[in-house]
This record gives C-alpha cells, structure tokens and sequence, in this order.
C-alpha cells in the first residue's frame, strides 16, 4: 500500500454539503457543534426530527430551554441542581458527617452508579494547573473550607484522579483542612479488580504492596 | 534479544520497505543522503516510542504522506515481540506490543534496550549540561522504569511551578503557600533521580574506563563525575533559598534539571583539553560502556546502531574498530558505511555471521 491510491470520492462530497433548504443546514450546523457529532450524525438527527409530528421537535426544544435556564450549582456542594441546594444534600437520611471531595459532576454521577456510597459530595470544579491558569482561587475550595470547620463534619474523602495535578490538589487541601478537627484520607489506590498482577504497572504494584490491607477472611 | 524483519511504511524516504536481518551484525552502505541512517531510526523508534534525533513525528513522516507505521518482529528471550508503531498527524501516537496498545508509551521504554551511536553525539562533551543530563536519562529510563516515572513526576511539576511564578509575576503577587505545595511534592521523585544518577555513576565509570582502555592507543586516564548541588545539601532548603532568585527570574533555578556530568581527561576538562581524536574516542566509550551497562542490569543483549562511526577513520582502526565490536561479542549490530568495498573485506576475513544491505534512494538491496 502506498500514499499514492486516490482517495474515494464520498470525502470531497460530504464536506460541502449541499442543501435546498437554509433551514436544514442551519439545523445541522447546531448539531454538529456538540461534541461527538459529526456532519453525518447531525444531518441523520435532523431529517428524524423533519420526519416526525412537530411536536416531538417542541418537546425537545422545550425540555432543552427549561434545563438549561433551570439548572444551576447547589449552593452548599457546586453539583447540578434544580433547586438551591441539591437533592443529594437535601436528602437527611445521608451521612452528613462525611464528604467526598470530587473534581467534577461526572464524578459525582460515577461514585453515586456505585451505590457505595451514604455521605455528601464537594465539587471543586477542576484541580490546581498553573500551566492551564488554575489556582486555587478559580476552584471552590473556600467553601469547602467554611464546610469543614462545621461541628458535623468529621471525614472528608478526596477522590481525585491520581495525576500529578490532583496529588497537587489533595496536598493543598489537606494542608489547608490541618487546623480543623477533620479527618482526611483519599480513596485506594492499587491493583484494579479482575486485573492480573503481571500487567499492573511498577509504580502501582510498588505502591500497592507498601499500602498493603489486613485479609479478613469470611466477612 | 534480536531483531528478525522490519517494516517501514511512509517513514522518512520510504515508501514501504521491508528488511529481514542478520542476528549478529548488518551493515547498511551507499551514499549519503539515500536514508541509510533512517533505518537506524525506524530501529530505535520501535525501542523508545520516538526518533533518536529528537525531531517531530511529522517530519518523520514521508512528505506528502497521512500516517507513517513501522513493525518490527524481535525475539527477546526466546519470545517473539511484535511491535508496531502507527502515527496519524492529530492523533494519538500508538504504540502495540503483540497486538495490544500501550496504554502509556512509558510502558515501553525498557523492554527493547537499544543503544545509538551517531557522528554528532559529540555535542555529549562540547554543548551544555542539557545534553549529558539527556544521555545520563536514556540510559537510566531503559534500566530502570521507575526512574522514569519519577522523572516524567518531576518534570510536570518543573513546569507548573515554572508556570506558577510566570502567573504571580504576570497577576503582581506572590503566593509563597502555594509554591511550597509544589515544593514538597518534587522532594520524592528528586531525591529518587539524584539516588539513582548517584549509584549509575559508580557503577559505570570503571565501565567507561575500561571502553576507553580498549578503543584509544593513548594512554590517557579519564574520568566522570557527577555534579549535583543536591548531593550535599537538602534540596527543601536549597528551593527555600532560592526563593527570591526564583520569584525575579520567574522559574525554578535549583533542582536536579540543573545537575551535570564532568567528562576529564588525565585531570583537564575533556572539552577544553582533548583532541578532535580523543573526543571521538571517548564519545565512542561512553556509547559502548552505554550498552556495556545497559546489558549487566538488563540481563539481555541491547541493540547496538552505529551510525556513520567509520567516517574519518582509516582502514586500520576500522578494522580494530570491528574486530572489537566481534570479539566482545555484543549483540545484534547495526551499522552504516558510505564504503560497501572496505566493510566486506573486513567482513569476510573475520569470518562472522554478517549481512550487507545497499541503500539507494530509500529503496534496499539486501
């Protein structure tokens, strides 16, 4: 095979769409500026919706226009809300003595799909990245501070990625929860489940055998 | 550890090309110019995830090209170890050991030691400190991988500390907290580098000078230590002081990127003092008590690429040159020669398994 073989002609074709109605291509051009959407996709999205009653396009609209002029941040954890504070901050039967300090929203999501999980989140937005312009300021760690110095609160769990952006992160501010009367830790790191030992990086497995857990077995 | 067929696709001036060696020693000849040398680096790309003259993948790439890919079957420990390595401008680089694609191309580094000798390493002894701290890093990231991730730790850090103070310069403030935070963490990967490049020294200068014992006729004693502030202070304090030094010039002045080897040669410095000759000579031990070492800690064989070692040397000292490289018995060896006529005599009087390629216009004979 070599750079030579000529390209096949559908590329060309696709890359100048040509419509007969602005309407459509303005259409397809709002969906093809979301993320993972190409051209493609947006106009197969658009000529759905063109074959459907027009309802199911109002609904949609709709329902896109209420959650994005609805939704904003839990005024005590930063994470998506309906309301001032949110549902899992609302909820009285979680541990309000515990929180899990995440990076972002997802994160959230990933730990609740666990079911692991009873206590109240923190989102700090990002982690410190001077390269990027992030310090700490551009992140809600102020907040958590006024969160921590509560009576209630007695852990807080950090769990951000293990980068060297997040080592950061955790360093800074668990030196800035010193003063208070909380306990840090910051989640597991080790061997994944259903990994084989062989195939674990040397830094991990290093740092899994040092942090290394008691075996209680038939619990 | 061998490597038994390579090929290239739109890498450098090859179209698709594919080449089957010798277990013991190849030799590429041909003029200048006809991509001799690109072979040598397709080699080492399979071994280090890039090419050895630090250029960008894109100029790697055949002009005009969309992807280059090289495949490499090696045997390392009786084992086949399939490599590939597939770049596509915009994307990720990949890189597949046996059909499954490293996750981090760190992971590779090591696993195929390879050792490259080339006419303009000599910048190793006549540039700055950048270039011995590099050599020292090639060495030590193929013997040990974690010296690497340290290394890669460090290195991050450098630069979002070196990115903070150009931020508190740029904002008229000055956060001595926040710096301190990035401090602490690089104390753990510095103390490792300094640790390891300490013991690396140790153990490779008597290598070094029993090389250079055995390629220079002088009789010259030379030496290389190894220079690093921390070595005798602590590095905490030694940022500490810095402080104000650091927050002016707006990066980090002290550290383990700051740390370089002292080549000499009978107690002279080696580039002030030596002979074009002996330059080369020692540049030329310091690449063999590379592989020397490389092969004691690795327990296997390293690839050894010569390129171009032959130029200026007469037919004597190519012969001695050779007879060394068969006699020490390295592994599997590349080399390349603009004198196809001068290699195989040597070649064929020696009597060894050897294999002679000849290069044209990126398209080989062999």
């Amino acid at each position: 095979m070599t750079a030579n073989v000529p390209r096949p002609p559908f590329f060309p074709y696709f890359c100048g769409m040509n419509f007969s109605s602005k309407l459509i291509e303005n259409a397809v051009e709002s969906f093809a500026a979301l993320p993972g959407i190409g051209r493609r996709t947006a106009l197969r999205l658009v000529l759905h919706l063109v074959n459907q009653d027009a309802d199911k396009t109002k609904d949609l609209t709709e329902s896109l226009q209420k959650m994005r002029s609805g939704i904003r941040a839990c005024e005590v954890c930063h994470n998506l809300s309906d309301e001032r504070v949110c549902s899992v901050c609302a909820d009285m039967r979680r541990d309000r003595g515990t929180i899990c300090v995440v990076e972002n929203i997802r994160d959230v999501m990933a730990i609740e799909e666990t079911q692991q999980y009873r206590g109240l989140y923190h989102v700090l937005g990002g982690v410190i990245n001077p390269i990027e312009g992030i310090g700490p300021d551009k992140l809600n760690a102020q907040t958590l501070m006024q969160r921590a110095a509560k009576d209630e609160v007695k852990e807080i769990i950090m769990a951000i990625s293990p980068t060297i952006e997040g080592d950061t992160t955790i360093f800074y501010l668990t030196k800035n929860l010193k003063d208070f009367d909380v306990r840090v830790s910051t989640i597991a790191r080790g061997v994944s489940f259903g990994g084989e030992l062989e195939y674990a990086d040397e830094l991990t497995l290093g740092r899994s055998i040092v942090a290394r857990v008691p075996y209680r077995a038939g619990e | 550890m061998h490597l038994k067929t390579l090929t290239l696709t739109n890498f450098k001036n090859y179209d698709l090309q594919t080449l089957a060696f010798s277990e013991r020693l190849n030799c590429l000849t041909g003029r200048n110019g006809m991509g001799k040398t690109n072979v040598l680096d397709a080699i080492y790309y399979l071994c280090m995830c890039k090419s050895h003259f630090g250029i960008n993948d894109r100029l790697v790439m055949q002009r005009g090209a969309d992807f280059f890919r090289l495949e490499g079957d090696f045997v390392r420990e009786e084992k086949k170890e399939k490599i590939v390595a597939k770049v596509i401008p915009r994307k990720r680089k990949e890189i597949e050991r046996n059909g499954v694609v490293y996750k981090r191309l760190i992971d590779h580094i090591g696993l195929l030691p390879v050792v490259m000798a080339a006419p303009d390493d000599t910048v190793i002894a006549r540039e700055g400190s950048e270039e011995r701290r590099r050599f020292l890093d090639n060495t030590l990231s193929q013997s040990d991988p974690i010296y690497l991730r340290h290394l890669v730790a460090y290195n991050r850090l450098l630069s979002q500390r070196n990115a903070l103070l150009k931020q508190f310069h740029a904002e008229r403030r000055f956060d001595e907290n926040l710096l301190q935070i990035f401090d602490e963490q690089m104390q753990e990967p510095a103390a490792f580098i300094v640790k390891a490049r300490q013991q690396f020294l140790e153990n490779f200068e008597p290598i070094l000078k029993e090389n250079y014992a055995a390629i220079s006729e002088d009789q010259e004693g030379i030496a290389c230590v190894y220079n690093s502030k921390l070595l005798t202070e602590n590095f905490a304090d030694l940022l500490h002081d810095a402080r104000e030094k650091d927050r002016v010039l707006q990066r980090t002045t002290i550290g383990i990127h700051k740390d370089d080897l002292a080549f000499k040669i009978d107690a002279h410095a080696l580039k002030v003092f030596a002979s074009q000759g002996q330059l080369k000579s020692f540049i030329l031990a310091l690449k063999l008590a590379q592989y020397e070492f490389l092969r004691q800690h690795k327990g296997i064989a390293p690839l050894l690429l010569l390129d171009d070692i032959f130029d200026k040397l007469d037919r004597g000292r190519v012969r001695s040159l050779i007879n060394l490289i068969l006699e020490k018995n390295y592994g599997q060896t590349f080399i390349t020669d603009t004198d196809e006529n001068r290699l195989q005599d040597i070649l064929s009087a020696a009597g060894s398994d050897f294999k002679i390629f000849s290069v044209d216009e990126g398209t080989v004979d062999g």
